[in-house]
């Protein structure tokens, strides 16, 4: 293919005639997705923002101004969901990534066998039904005679109360997102593997490269959108929180699993004080922005050099 | 231009939204709807329940629509886990609940306080029935205008199950268990004869430490509605539980599962629990049969042996599309002894309709609790049951009050100073008083 | 040394994959049990002969062949349409530049943030109105636009050489040609992805069915199986059966379309 050095996403548009011509398609194609989040998201997105400023006591509601935003501040339950959604982000996010694309990795090399056993036996707990294995989970974490417990005892380590325990809660809950999504991740980052040229490979062991330096110089840049998806989307999943927690803990004990999403749903549906659990939401909204933003301004691609022209 | 119309869209919907953002909370009437009586109610109608409630309403509905013509009567099992989430949504909304609901008892006081206008007012269909119910029931189902506005269903009288087979390897008589102290005697012997722990709870839960105040008349609230679960009595009961860990007599479970596993295997001596739990017994357990007694709970003094766990209701939504006849149901299933003892008997469905206690049925002797007549056991305690003030704060407490629970316990808390700390905690997330 | 090297990684992939299927091994023994077997200690480790009573159990509880069929339908449907839509959407977001190309990204994205909850009540109010309580539409529709599936093709056609594209615009092909033609085929690893990410994710959807579903003949399997658990009793063994059940469609689904990732390489081979 003839060397047409183009930087990411196009060259510059709405400029030449030709260009505004080409511009218009881009909202042609977002225009489905557009037009389906404006019919059915727009009005509950806004809704609940507006509901976060009344307050529901007894049936009636009553407008409260910023009341409600006012009361996160001083909920000591807001506080410590968030300590411990920031906890199973920093702890559980990297090691997943870490793991999927390891797996990711070694399941993408030629001389592996049983490839596709693995890569079904790494995804099979991305597609179980939560009311399976999260009774599946409370029956294995069981403090007495629980598998887990029984093969802890095998090699000679004491019963771990895992879901009595304010720390090991914490770490049954994050062991249990690993199980959950790590292989599901793995497919998305084998995908962006696969996409890579094997030229590639050969071309930087011609170099001279080892395997880790092919494994940073060459792989790694190669996938950074699909890690930076997996990224994004795991730490959005670690701070909307909800599932896990609420199966196997539910939110215990003493609150040392509580995450927002757990405690606005109490708030919402347990309290019926949809109004505060808005207030909650938005606020979850906000913080999730950030850390989002952060990440992708952490990962952008620094690089001026065009990328993806071929040799 | 295209700026402009976005934005007068844009605040157009805002404006329109303003109403709908409130929902079915904003009082659509004064008072809540109420329901009259009819003859011969006709229509149709659907209802939700779960489990064997659901098996049970099938079955019943299908003989009422045979003894009321011109009637169709829709039954929808939507399972049990998520049942609140698909009614507190409808409340919410306004919309999408069906004619009949069945609400537990423990939920009742939450969604009367909640939804003041979601329920119709049933004075006129049931409200000659007082004292033929369970009164806790009757008082937990009352909404804050003192209308009724469920119609109770089942009960759980709580009393105290035993192993026989351990109480007579340890010499222990089962009649003597009538105060606590005396229990905890009697679990030390067993321990020491039998090597087992008195019993098995799931400590989190709280659901026990309920049990021992409601006994005693007290609760979370007080009648007035302000928090009382630092009363002397509550911190009574939460002592005893204390103790008996302490003793080295707890074994603590987690969840259903724990329980079950753990009545499986055999661990304890006693369980206090809700009648319905003979159901999981017979169920579960048939190599255990013949192992069991029941007698009531100790006493606190001379308080009440029994106490409530469970439960349920039903409820006729202010949006039903044809109260009458849901109302009209609901009091033939429910107010009836025959067919509330067709329940008990088909389904394991223990009445709070006091007349229906009197039916054959419940003087049977049952072979699983070697001959004794349990049900005559409960029958008797279920008029006993003292109400208790749920209020529509359950909800917020029931966390609070778990962790309380749980640092006397098993962290060696002083009862006093969690019930207290609880206390407060409750006070702020309510905005109730503490009762002085 | 590289044998060494080996084994260590085959010996990592085996116990990792060990630890991934271990719940899958517990639910199957469970399948053959009866329910109060499974509380008994310790823990059955082997299986039982209760399969065929299970199955009956189930089916007879919960239809739950018609209910298979359900979540078919729906899947199938949602996964066809909202792929579509992802991709579309997704390359419009990524190929080209136009006045808004940020905001709908992020509005994209904050559909993605705000936690599901608190939409439910005013998304509930919404179908009531028009009517669409109890309906598959309902069930369908609202979520089809999905966020994450807009991000996932968005970040796959970032990556995706621009050559390409333009050559065919070169050639005079359209827009829309060019899309269905060149981009497509070629981004067929990724879009793999994602049809197995939609169909899994609708086939698993649990709360929005819930709350729109109210006949039983009409529920999907997580709402079926969700109805196993009762309030004094659970049907465990039926509901481990079930489960297992459940995951069949998905693993066909994922077998059929990872081979995909292999037919369609962008002129590279699984080498390393």
């Amino acid at each position: 293919m003839t060397a047409t050095a183009t930087r990411p996403g196009g060259r510059v548009r709405g400029s030449t005639r030709l260009g505004r011509r080409l511009a218009r398609p881009g909202l042609w194609f977002s225009l489905p997705a557009l037009a389906l989040f404006g019919l059915f998201f727009a009005y509950p997105l806004v809704a609940s923002l507006i509901q976060s400023f009344f307050s529901t006591k007894g049936g009636v509601s009553r407008p409260v101004g910023t009341a409600n935003y006012a009361r996160l501040a001083e909920d000591p339950l807001v506080a410590q969901s968030l300590v411990n959604a920031g906890i199973i982000l920093v702890v559980q996010v990297p090691l997943m990534i870490a793991l999927a694309l390891g797996i990711a990795y070694v399941l993408n090399q030629s001389w592996l066998k049983w490839r596709t056993g693995f890569r079904l036996a790494y995804f099979l707990p991305a597609v179980t039904t939560l009311v399976a294995y999260s009774v599946v989970f409370r029956v294995m974490l069981a403090t007495d005679g629980g598998l887990v417990n029984q093969l802890l005892g095998l090699v000679g380590i004491a019963p771990v109360d895992w879901l009595n325990n304010e720390v090991w809660a914490k770490v049954a809950v994050i062991a249990s997102i690993t199980w959950r999504w790590t292989g599901y991740n793995m497919v998305i980052i084998l995908a962006g593997l696969q996409a890579i040229p094997a030229e590639q490979y050969e071309a930087a062991r011609v170099d001279g490269a080892g395997a880790w330096a092919i494994f940073s110089r060459v792989v790694v840049p190669q996938l950074r959108a699909v890690l930076v998806f997996t990224t994004v989307t795991s730490t959005i999943g670690a701070l909307q929180l909800f599932d896990e927690n609420f199966i196997l803990t539910g939110g215990g004990p003493n609150n040392a699993t509580l995450t927002p999403v757990l405690y606005l749903y109490k708030v919402a549906f347990r309290q019926f004080d949809f109004g505060y659990a808005s207030a909650i939401a938005w606020l979850l909204v906000v913080i999730i922005t950030i850390a989002s933003a952060l990440q992708f301004w952490f990962t952008r691609d620094r690089d001026a050099r065009p990328r993806r022209s071929a040799r | 231009m295209k700026r402009r119309i976005a934005i007068a869209l844009a605040a157009a919907t805002a404006l329109s939204l303003t109403g709908c953002a409130m929902g079915g909370t904003a009082p659509a009437a004064s008072t809540a709807p109420a329901v009259t009586a009819s003859a011969k109610p006709t229509g149709s109608i659907t209802v939700w329940s779960w489990d064997v409630a659901a098996t049970a309403l099938k079955r019943l509905a299908t003989d009422y629509q045979s003894s009321h013509p011109d009637t169709t009567i829709d039954v929808v099992d939507i399972g049990y886990d998520n049942a609140y989430d698909k009614i507190s949504v409808g409340l919410q909304a306004g919309s999408g609940l069906p004619d009949l609901v069945t609400i537990e008892t423990d939920h009742a006081s939450g969604y009367l306080g909640q939804f003041p206008q979601g329920f119709v007012k049933l004075d006129q269909v049931i409200g000659d029935k007082k004292t033929d119910f369970d009164p806790s029931k009757w008082a937990a189902a009352t909404g804050t205008d003192g209308g009724i506005y469920m119609v109770p269903w089942d009960s759980g009288t709580v009393a105290l199950y035993y192993r026989s087979d351990y109480l007579k390897e340890a010499g222990v008589d089962p009649n003597s268990l009538t105060t606590w102290d005396a229990l905890i005697e009697a679990g030390k012997k067993i321990k020491a004869a039998t090597g087992h722990t008195l019993m098995s709870i799931d400590v989190s839960s709280g659901a026990t430490f309920g049990m021992l105040m409601q006994q005693q008349g007290a609760w979370i609230f007080d009648e007035q509605g302000n928090v009382s679960v630092n009363s002397d009595k509550a911190v009574q009961a939460l002592t005893v539980l204390k103790k008996i860990h302490d003793e080295g007599l707890l074994k603590n479970v987690k969840g259903w599962d724990g329980r079950v596993s753990s009545t499986k295997a055999g661990d304890s001596a006693v369980h206090p629990e809700a009648v319905w739990w003979i159901g999981t017994l017979e169920g579960e357990m048939k190599e255990l049969s013949g192992k069991f007694g029941v007698v009531p709970l100790p006493a606190f003094g001379d308080s009440a042996r029994t106490a409530a766990n469970g439960g349920s209701n039903l409820a006729v939504p202010a949006q039903a599309k044809n109260p009458t006849l849901a109302a009209d149901f609901a009091a033939w299933v429910l107010a009836d002894a025959k067919n509330q003892a067709s329940m008990m008997k088909n389904e394991g469905l223990f009445p709070s309709y006091l007349p229906a206690l009197k039916e054959p049925i419940f003087t049977e002797p049952s072979a699983y609790f070697g001959g004794q007549k349990v049900y005559e056991l409960f029958a008797e305690q279920t008029g006993k049951i003292p109400p208790v003030n749920f209020t529509s704060d359950a909800a917020k407490a029931s966390d609070i009050v778990g962790n309380a629970v749980v640092a006397a316990v098993l962290n060696g808390k002083d009862p006093k100073t969690v019930l207290d700390d609880a206390a407060k905690q409750i006070a702020t997330a309510t905005g109730r008083q503490i009762a002085g | 040394m590289k044998r060494l090297g080996l084994a260590a990684a085959y010996l990592a992939l085996v116990v990792g994959a060990v630890a991934s299927l271990l719940p899958f091994w517990w639910m199957a023994i469970a399948s053959t049990h009866t329910t109060s077997e499974l509380f008994a200690t310790p823990l059955p480790w082997l299986p039982g002969g209760q399969l065929l009573e299970n199955l009956a159990r189930l089916q007879e509880s919960t239809a739950f062949a018609r209910v298979m069929l359900n979540s078919l339908g729906i899947a199938v449907v949602y996964t066809a349409f909202s792929t579509l839509v992802s991709a579309m959407a997704g390359y419009g977001l990524a190929k080209f530049r136009f006045r808004g190309r940020g905001v709908l990204l992020g509005l994209v994205l904050l559909t993605m943030m705000i936690p599901m909850q608190v939409l439910l009540v005013p998304l509930f109010q919404m179908m009531a109105s028009m009517g669409w309580i109890d309906t598959y539409q309902a069930v369908i529709l609202p979520f089809l636009a999905n966020a994450f599936g807009i991000f996932l093709m968005r970040q796959a056609f970032l990556d995706f050489p621009d050559s390409l594209v333009e050559a065919a615009r070169i050639d005079g092909a359209g827009e829309l040609r060019t899309f269905y033609r060149v981009v497509m085929p070629v981004a067929l690893p990724q879009l793999a992805a994602l049809v197995i990410y939609t169909f899994m994710s609708q086939w698993n959807a649990f709360i929005w069915p819930l709350l729109m579903l109210n006949t039983e003949t009409s529920y999907t399997v997580p709402l079926a199986l969700n109805r196993m658990i009762g309030l004094t009793r659970v049907d465990y063994s039926g509901l481990m059966l079930g489960s297992l059940l459940a995951t069949l469609p998905l693993l066909l689904v994922f077998l059929f379309f990872q081979k995909q990732f292999i037919a369609g390489l962008l002129g590279g081979a699984v080498k390393g």
